[in-house]
């Protein structure tokens, strides 16, 4: 082939994403999981590999982890593992299980959906249960209440099986601009009949809920029922490229943009987080400055036990908590409350206290 | 169900808005998705619980 076919070929790839970016999801390859294993995982939570979130009505109950079960051959050391631990083996109309992955509108504009350009999707990834059947990945638009499904069938139990799915443009209703949800992609896993007792809305409609999961087979109905998924990738057009590999380093960066988890390294000697300053004998106030720019200023939590410290003194931290006046999406203001023993003006750091579960959770996902 | 803590501070008052059911902080950011519930949760008719004092648990 002539260079000029090459340097055409590379072009065309380029404009279709295909040399760099072209995946729009974050840890397909499920290598970043800073919340750990999450036990009793349901409606609303996340666990094992960031970003992937169980949205659930009825009976479920999952273990959300970050397990080293793959494909064999094809690149993966991790995978997301779902794996039910309170079952719903009698589905109500209104059960229903899955995972979801939410994406902001402005990483979306590339796809052109609302206008005559409007692109084609495919999403690719590998699954392995232990229920086979069919089951049915959601597009749903969160802009416009509009919905798009496609079926695919798990053909043996327990084993990795790759699934390409091809989802068509849809010229009505564009995706916003901006920071917030626009495009949820929802695995089922179960649906009851207000999902099912429709006709699959195989091209882009309004969202009608009858439409969602139809022939969505129930693979939660036991608590000896897992589900595994690695690989996943969202890209312009109808085919499936070669799963776009990042660095840990890379795919961290960006699920830190919707949480972030600080904390003093055992490993490292408990080094500081922070510096605060006192006003009283049992209150000081500091600023946590994120690692990266999050996509909203956080919500804040933590788990564990912190201290502060000088040269002379340790004394434990009762409570942070968050101004919620004086919180963006860079840094945080905290109310530090200890019992006793604070100087008014003298600084101090912020440490875990000897407590290697002890972290601070910044949490803006969509 | 939320709290408002109320601080003086720099010749303001800081405030600190806790979801009770878990203890987290929510940040007074219409893009952040708990805000946005507890904004419907006060178009319900809802009122936080508002506190007064030095000790955001008094």
């Amino acid at each position: 082939m002539s260079r000029a076919r090459d340097l055409a070929d590379l072009a065309g790839s380029a404009d279709a994403g295909g040399i760099t970016g072209k995946n729009l999801i974050i840890n397909g390859a499920m290598q970043v999981a800073q919340r750990g294993t999450v036990t009793g995982a349901t409606h609303d939570s996340y666990g094992g590999p960031d970003r992937y979130k169980i949205s659930e009505s009825g009976d479920t109950v999952f273990t959300m982890s970050k397990d080293s079960d793959t494909p064999t051959g094809k690149g993966f050391a991790n995978s997301l593992k779902l794996d039910v631990t309170t079952a719903d083996s009698s589905l109500a109309a209104s059960d229903y299980a899955s995972v979801i992955y939410n994406i902001e509108g402005q990483d979306l504009q590339r796809i052109k959906k609302g206008t005559s350009s409007a692109e084609s999707v495919t999403l690719s990834f590998y699954i392995k249960s232990t229920i086979t059947g069919t089951y049915v990945v959601q597009l749903y638009d969160n802009d416009n209440n509009r919905s798009v499904s496609k079926s695919y069938t798990v053909s043996s139990a327990d084993t990795w099986e790759k699934k390409t799915l091809t989802f068509p443009a849809d010229t009505t209703g564009a995706f916003d601009n901006d920071n917030a949800l626009s495009l949820l992609i929802r695995w089922w896993f179960a649906a009851g009949t207000d999902y099912t007792s429709g006709t699959l809305a195989t091209s882009w409609e309004s969202y009608n809920g009858a439409n969602a999961a139809v022939g969505q087979v129930n693979a939660v109905n036991s608590a000896s029922n897992n589900i595994f998924i690695t690989g996943v990738q969202l890209e312009l057009g109808e085919q499936a490229t070669p799963f776009e590999h990042r660095s840990y380093g890379d795919e961290l960066a960006r699920c830190q943009r919707y949480f972030q988890k600080l904390y003093s390294d055992a490993a490292y000697g408990y080094p500081s987080l922070f510096v605060s300053i006192a006003t009283a004998a049992t209150q000081s106030y500091g600023v946590a400055q994120f690692i990266t720019p999050m996509r909203a200023a956080p919500t804040f939590s933590t788990t564990g036990n912190f201290r502060l410290t000088d040269q002379n003194i340790a004394v434990a931290i009762t409570s942070f908590t968050l101004d919620s006046g004086r919180s963006g999406v860079l840094s945080g203001e905290f109310n530090i409350q200890t019992a006793s023993g604070l100087t008014a003006l003298q600084t101090y750091f912020v440490h875990n206290n000897n407590d290697t579960s002890a972290a601070l959770l910044f949490s803006a996902e969509l | 169900m939320y709290r408002i803590i109320e601080k003086s501070r720099q010749g303001s008052t800081s405030q600190f808005l806790i979801r009770l059911e878990d203890n987290a902080g929510i940040p007074f950011d219409n893009a952040n998705t708990d805000y946005q519930e507890y904004l419907e949760w006060l178009a319900e008719g809802n009122e936080p619980e508002v506190i007064n004092g030095d000790s955001p648990y008094a």
